[in-house]
């Protein structure tokens, strides 16, 4: 499984290139053609993702996020979930740096065997940085207006986090 | 809702800095005011120069950090501070200094202890997330601008695999299955090729190729959108799906932190992930359908 993944992207490269030469498409002229757009979008992509990160850059440095886990710390512990994975859940929807410190972390104090550390593993594996994704996809077609798609982005990271954090106690005990 | 977090974000972090700093006026967590005993041992008589033993400011650590500091003159005393050195004094030399010193006032000596007043410290989380918020405007652009080779690299490879025909035979063998998720897309068209790829790409965990072809996909969605500045129903289910994305292959960055711990936890990111899509395909389908509201 390993081993494919690392395979795959040059095989597609081979692939697409032996194609276009078989069919007689100028490869070299059409690539730069396509790439032409890499700046234009890199570039309109910017005002979206400084609008994010900044906020969520703030809100970290606020020390906010230590106050919700210590709020939550006892809903956590009368679900019957380790509260250590709390901060785990809060950040990694808005950034991926600091999910992986916080991963980083729980290995230093706990080590990679414990049921803490495995439980916020698969959280991390389970989701995404939502906040930071949205800013990218609908900033590169300067989409303002984003209807549902947070919530709904919101509520898949909520349940990832609740199946992984079931699964995770499920599989390992 | 957006608007709401977005906004929710940086009030919060606001009033949490503000609160947290009243707190530290009244607590005074930094002895503002108050002059502090330091052990010292001298290094060269000449010069002056001297090294101070502080508190490492850790419980229970009684070990001292050393310092390295110079008497300048009239009782101003010049303290050298690096990024081992405890919090307060890096914070001090950045707020009083250029960083990697500030001098402090002496005010008596004896053969072992300093008596010594630092200067004060103010509004210390409040300048934090300001000093947070620069950065980061900053980091945000260098970001979006690594991505240009990235995105060159990817829409050019795509613009081959469109002028040769392989995104139209990809959109025979992959549109029965996506045509379900995405019933707006007209039967035929190039979306389903870059959808597909994105989701192959998160699925396998390379996010490198994930992210060009996903905004790819999203370009030929705004083709078919007929208003522009506002997200469509296929936006919104490509963007749920994109965020819940079943993973066969954890991301490299877990693979690196777990080490060999991460092939007992690939099962469990599996199922999880599973559920996660269908939580997305079932939520986005509820507001489509008009089960769930949204303000706009």
């Amino acid at each position: 499984m390993q081993q494919l993944s690392t395979l795959i992207i040059p095989l597609l490269i081979l692939f697409i290139v032996s194609v276009g030469l078989r069919r007689h498409i100028p490869v070299y002229e059409e690539f730069v053609e396509g790439a032409k757009e890499g700046f234009s979008i890199a570039v309109t992509i910017i005002p979206y993702l400084v609008a994010m990160l900044f906020a969520i850059a703030m809100f970290r440095a606020s020390g906010a996020l230590e106050f919700f886990m210590h709020a939550l710390s006892p809903v956590a512990n009368w679900l019957g979930f380790p509260p250590e994975v709390i901060p785990m859940g809060l950040i990694r929807p808005l950034t991926g740096s600091g999910s992986v410190g916080v991963l980083a972390e729980l290995i230093q104090t706990h080590g990679t065997d414990s049921l803490i550390v495995k439980t916020a593993a698969v959280m991390f594996g389970s989701t995404e940085t939502t906040l930071y994704v949205l800013a990218v996809y609908f900033g590169a077609i300067n989409i303002r207006k984003t209807r549902y798609a947070l919530q709904a982005g919101l509520i898949a990271d909520f349940s990832g986090f609740i199946a992984a954090i079931t699964i995770t106690y499920w599989y390992f005990s | 809702m957006l608007n709401k977090i977005w906004a929710a974000l940086i009030i919060t972090s606001i009033l949490f800095a503000l609160i947290r700093d009243i707190m530290d006026e009244i607590n005074n967590p930094y002895q503002n005011g108050i002059p502090q005993n330091i052990p010292y041992t001298v290094l060269k008589h000449d010069t002056q120069q001297l090294v101070l033993g502080f508190l490492t400011h850790q419980p229970d650590d009684k070990d001292l950090i050393d310092i390295n500091a110079i008497i300048e003159t009239d009782s101003r005393i010049k303290l050298y501070i690096d990024s081992n050195s405890p919090q307060w004094l890096q914070l001090l030399a950045s707020v009083h200094g250029n960083g990697s010193n500030f001098t402090a006032t002496l005010i008596e000596q004896n053969a072992e202890h300093m008596h010594i007043l630092f200067p004060e410290l103010h509004w210390v989380k409040l300048r934090a997330i300001t000093e947070a918020a620069f950065d980061m405007a900053e980091f945000a652009a260098k970001l979006a601008l690594g991505l240009i080779g990235l995105m060159a690299l990817w829409l050019g490879l795509m613009r081959i695999a469109e002028q040769s025909g392989i995104i139209q035979s990809m959109v025979k063998i992959v549109q029965p299955l996506l045509r379900w998720l995405f019933p707006g897309i007209p039967k035929d068209h190039p979306a389903f090729a870059s959808i597909s790829m994105n989701m192959a790409a998160n699925v396998l965990g390379l996010g490198n190729a994930a992210t060009p072809l996903g905004i790819k996909a999203m370009q030929q969605l705004q083709q078919l959108n007929n208003k522009s500045d506002t997200a469509s129903d296929e936006m919104c289910m490509f963007l749920a799906l994109n965020t819940s994305s079943v993973q066969l292959l954890p991301p490299v960055t877990l693979i690196a932190l777990m080490g060999t711990q991460i092939s007992d936890l690939i099962i469990p990111i599996i199922l999880a992930t599973t559920c996660s899509t269908i939580t997305a395909i079932i939520v986005v389908r509820l507001y489509q359908k008009g089960r769930l509201r949204c303000n706009n």
